[in-house]
């Protein structure tokens, strides 16, 4: 009878993790091999002093990563001085915005709020296209107006250093808002309100209490930010370009592309900047969980709101101060560009045209390149966010071994630029059998890698919020794994696995960095071609090829918005 | 009570052992039995693996040893390598949280276990609404789960459990998330569904007061281990050892040492202070023994009974709590607590003569 049992039991078990274990191992090894494959070709390159495009190497050295602190003085010194600049402006720009628009009274702060996405949702491509329009010298915006009423000398120069760095600032720090906003309405209110019950004045409170408390979530987003800054690529593509200036990633870019090209020394750059990269983010966790965050319960609080009385009017303008620069200003130039036969200000002297948008759409390459977005954008988020529900779910509610190692997989890309990633899939591909090179698949692979942590991310969220006796339940009930998966799990993650969806699609349309290197003749997509026409053909097929992007990204923001809104107010 | 003719049993832990990763011991070495029809309730204070050992019953916490029999079945043993999942068990279970899919009906909800269990559509139907009738919520069985009330969750998560007739029934704090009032209502509401269907549970709560009320017999735990295994009036009148004394009810604790040997039960302790006692030894004496604990409701003031122990005191502190009123009165052997009916007021100050009888005056194990 014993025995009978535990054989019972035995099979019971088996059937139980019997296809759970090897599903968890397979998908850990291949996100394993696609994650950790691009890092050992890039070591690989960067050791190799012998023939570039031998693999192995046929002769190793430490040659490329001497020659950097040699030859490339500048260009670090460049990085160096765009991520601080970058990083200080975001910084202020984000700390200003989130103490508004979480601790005042201001009018409308709840639509302001959600404008504070646009401009991250934008791009920075298409930011900085959008301030090229706007402040390059001569053509630009800007100075069109200032020479027209007179004036002499350009006003703005957006190829600058500066210039890189604000856009920069404006279109990637949004980060920083977020980072910080966060951290301040995690804050329990009752902290400040008995500093004031013990007869604290609202200032002596601020700077006694909120802003203590406040400052590591300060200075963690700085950490962060900065990191995202040294592998930000786009901005200082599109307006470090036409002045010569490079920063490491571009000028990884432009030595791949140089012919001949320097693969050893662009290897060393890249890895040289993940490994700074990864020690930035090494440091801003370390900083995190520290656990001197006493503030960060992981509970929201909404601190009631300062009443500002008249200077909350102040306070409004400078929200609307920023989301002219950073919206209206952008979008209105690139709008009014798509529609010119050549992009002026002076209205007078304007002809409008519908042909830049014909253009656009039957252009044979830009059309392609269009398809080719949207088809890889449906394809990675569809079989993506279904992927990345079952990693989430192994991560963080299975009781398999090395599942940790599995959230580390899945992260690790988050702390690669983007271009040095495509960069080392790029080596990585050449060298294996299959051909993937050159096409849609080997793009499709390196989307999925690179947008592993947001998808992972953004479900997680998700399977965090379930509470896990909901799942136990069912088991308690007699429900078998696939059972309860089919019919509580899944039910429950579905808001998650939609906003997953929307997410991944977004984020492909948008794609520049890793494209850029990946993309081959057969296999153009949307980002890489809007930066291609902007180096060789007019600004008005630009703007409306970007604003074509934008508008896509938005309609998917736009639906992930109401539908992840209605499901919240279903669950409720 | 322990030996507990097998055919009866429902439930047998023994030896259970849970480690949790980092090397914690949750649950070090529990075993116990529960009969059929009986309500046991794991009571303790947070942590000392209540609802751990009831996790470990229920198949949703592996444990590391020992081993677990349901209905005669074994659905655990560390030695013979056996651990069926909590889907084959056959148990069923009340969360804390209630754990009501928000994603489905009230009937949907109900109706799942009965469904896992294939059975016809009108057999669904028809224990769906016994199931609904039972805690009065059939009218609300076509109402979305995500819009009840906490106490209406309550009430579906127990129909949901008893839906599919299982014998065995698992309570994880049920009723912690209730207000006050509610909570009252609930516990005799539960405690005659269970005496209706004649269901097997055990129950976890870190209420003494709902535990001594609804159970049959009590489990008090402490970090991990059994202090005390006993029905309500036992654990109540004869607490073993002072965690019990002090968890269950409110007791005075008061120190000194046994004098010479029980005899039926019954031996002298001299308190503090030196005055003698006459004190009740349930459990064989090691003459180690330093502490009696006394309720403090047991405790008359002025109306001692031939052979009640007294001890003369001061009152101190007087404090009303509408249901009764506290006195805290200094003696030689140190200061008590005296809860009195709200009935017969007595001035602070008043110097006043204690007095309670032998039976709840009772010799604590060192």
């Amino acid at each position: 009878m014993q025995k009978a049992i535990a054989e019972h039991t035995g099979a019971e078990m088996r059937s139980r993790f019997g296809w759970q274990t090897p599903v968890a191992v397979l998908l850990i090894l291949v996100v394993g091999f696609l994650v950790v494959l691009p890092v050992i070709f890039l070591v690989e390159k960067t050791f190799n002093v012998g023939d570039p495009l031998s693999f192995p190497a046929s002769q190793y050295g430490t040659g490329n990563l001497l020659s950097l602190f040699t030859e490339d003085y500048d260009i670090i010194l460049n990085t160096i001085y765009v991520a601080l600049m970058a990083t200080v402006m975001a910084i202020f720009i984000g700390f200003t915005m989130a103490w508004i628009l979480t601790r005042t009274n201001i009018p409308g702060r709840e639509r302001l709020e959600r404008l504070m996405e646009v401009p991250y949702y934008m791009t920075p491509l298409v930011g900085a296209l959008a301030w090229a329009v706007l402040a390059a010298p001569k053509s630009g915006f800007f100075n069109q107006a200032w020479h027209s009423v007179g004036g002499k000398s350009d006003l703005f120069d957006i190829y600058t250093l500066f210039g890189i760095a604000w856009v920069m600032a404006l279109f990637e720090g949004t980060v920083a808002y977020v980072m910080i906003s966060a951290s301040m309405k995690s804050m329990d209110p009752a902290l400040e309100e008995s500093a004031r019950v013990m007869g604290a004045s609202k200032l002596r409170t601020t700077m006694t209490v909120t802003l203590p408390l406040v400052l590591p979530g300060v200075l963690g987003a700085t950490l962060f930010v900065f990191a995202e800054m040294l592998g930000s690529f786009a901005a200082a593509l599109v307006l470090g370009i036409p002045g010569r200036i490079y920063v490491v990633t571009t000028s990884i870019w432009s030595t791949v592309e140089a012919f001949p090209p320097n693969y050893g020394k662009a290897a060393a750059m890249g890895l040289s900047l993940f490994l700074v990269m990864v020690a930035m983010l090494g440091f801003y966790r370390w900083i995190v969980s520290r656990g001197s965050y006493a503030t960060i319960t992981g509970k929201a609080f909404r601190p009631r709101p300062m009443d500002m009385g008249r200077f909350a009017w102040v306070l409004f303008s400078i929200c609307l101060l920023y989301i002219l620069l950073a919206v209206i200003l952008p979008v209105g130039a690139l709008l009014l560009t798509s529609f010119q036969t050549f992009a002026t200000v002076i209205l007078s002297q304007a002809q409008f045209t519908l042909a830049n948008y014909q253009e656009a759409l039957a252009l044979g390459p830009v059309r392609g390149a269009l398809f080719n977005s949207l088809m890889l954008g449906v394809a990675v988020a569809s079989i993506g966010s279904v992927v990345m529900a079952v990693l989430v779910w192994i991560i963080y509610r299975s009781t398999l071994p090395g599942r940790g190692a599995v959230e580390y997989l899945a992260m690790f890309p988050s702390s690669v630029p983007r271009l040095v990633f495509g960069l080392g899939l790029l080596w990585a591909w050449i060298n294996m059998p299959g051909g993937l090179y050159g096409t849609l698949w080997l793009l499709g692979i390196a989307y999925f890698t690179v947008l592993l942590p947001l998808g992972v991310r953004t479900i997680a969220g998700v399977v965090l919020q379930v509470d896990k006796s909901l799942e136990e339940c069912a088991r308690v009930c007699g429900a078998s794994w696939g059972y309860q998966m089919r019919t509580v799990t899944l039910p429950l993650l579905k808001p998650g696995i939609i906003a997953a969806w929307m997410l991944l699609f977004a984020a492909s349309v948008r794609e520049v960095g890793a494209s850029l290197l990946l993309m081959g003749p057969h296999s153009k997509v949307i980002g890489p071609s809007i930066v291609s026409t902007w180096a060789n053909s007019g600004t008005q097929l630009t703007a409306a090829m970007a604003l074509i992007q934008t508008f896509i990204v938005m309609l998917a923001l736009i639906i992930l918005f109401h539908v992840t809104r209605d499901t919240k107010k279903e669950m409720q | 009570m322990s030996s507990r003719d097998s055919s009866t049993t429902r439930i047998e832990v023994k030896d259970l052992v849970v480690r949790y990763a980092g090397d914690v011991l949750a649950v070090n070495g529990v075993g116990f039995t529960v009969g059929r029809g009986e309500h046991v309730t794991l009571l303790g204070p947070s942590g000392c693996g209540k609802t751990t050992t009831l996790r470990a019953i229920a198949g949703l916490e592996p444990p590391t040893g020992g081993s677990i029999s349901i209905e005669n079945r074994t659905v655990y043993s560390a030695k013979d390598r056996i651990n069926i999942p909590a889907e084959g068990r056959g148990v069923s279970m009340v969360f804390q949280s209630y754990a009501v899919w928000p994603h489905m009906t009230v009937f949907d909800n109900v109706a799942y276990g009965l469904r896992v269990r294939k059975q016809s559509a009108a057999d669904i139907k028809a224990n769906v609404e016994r199931a609904l009738d039972l805690v009065q919520m059939r009218h609300l069985a076509e109402r979305a789960a995500s819009k009840l009330s906490g106490g209406q969750q309550q009430r579906v998560a127990l129909a949901r459990a008893i839906a599919f007739s299982p014998t065995v029934v698992l309570f994880d704090e049920p009723l912690s998330n209730l207000d006050a009032k509610l909570r009252g209502e609930m516990r005799v509401e539960l405690r005659e569904l269970q005496s209706r269907l004649g269901i097997t549970s055990v129950y976890v709560t870190h209420d003494q007061e709902e535990a001594l009320a609804i159970s049959d017999r009590v489990i008090v735990m402490n970090v991990g281990v059994i202090e005390q295994i006993g029905t309500p009036e036992d654990i109540y009148n004869r607490p073993r050892n002072r965690f019990v004394a002090d968890f269950v009810g409110s007791a005075n604790l008061i120190k000194g040492r046994v004098i010479g040997k029980s005899v039926e039960g019954r031996v002298a302790f001299e308190a503090e202070g030196g005055h003698l006692l006459q004190a009740t030894a349930p459990a064989a004496l090691t003459g180690r023994e330093t502490e009696v604990a006394v309720r403090t409701a047991y405790i008359g003031i002025g109306e001692a009974q031939a052979h009640d122990n007294t001890l003369p005191g001061t009152i101190r502190r007087r404090m009303f709590h509408g249901d009764f009123i506290q006195y805290v009165v200094d003696c030689p052997a140190g200061v008590m607590i005296v809860r009195r009916p709200p009935t017969n007021q007595i001035e602070e100050g008043a110097k006043i003569t204690l007095s309670f009888p032998p039976e709840f005056c009772v010799v604590l194990e060192a």
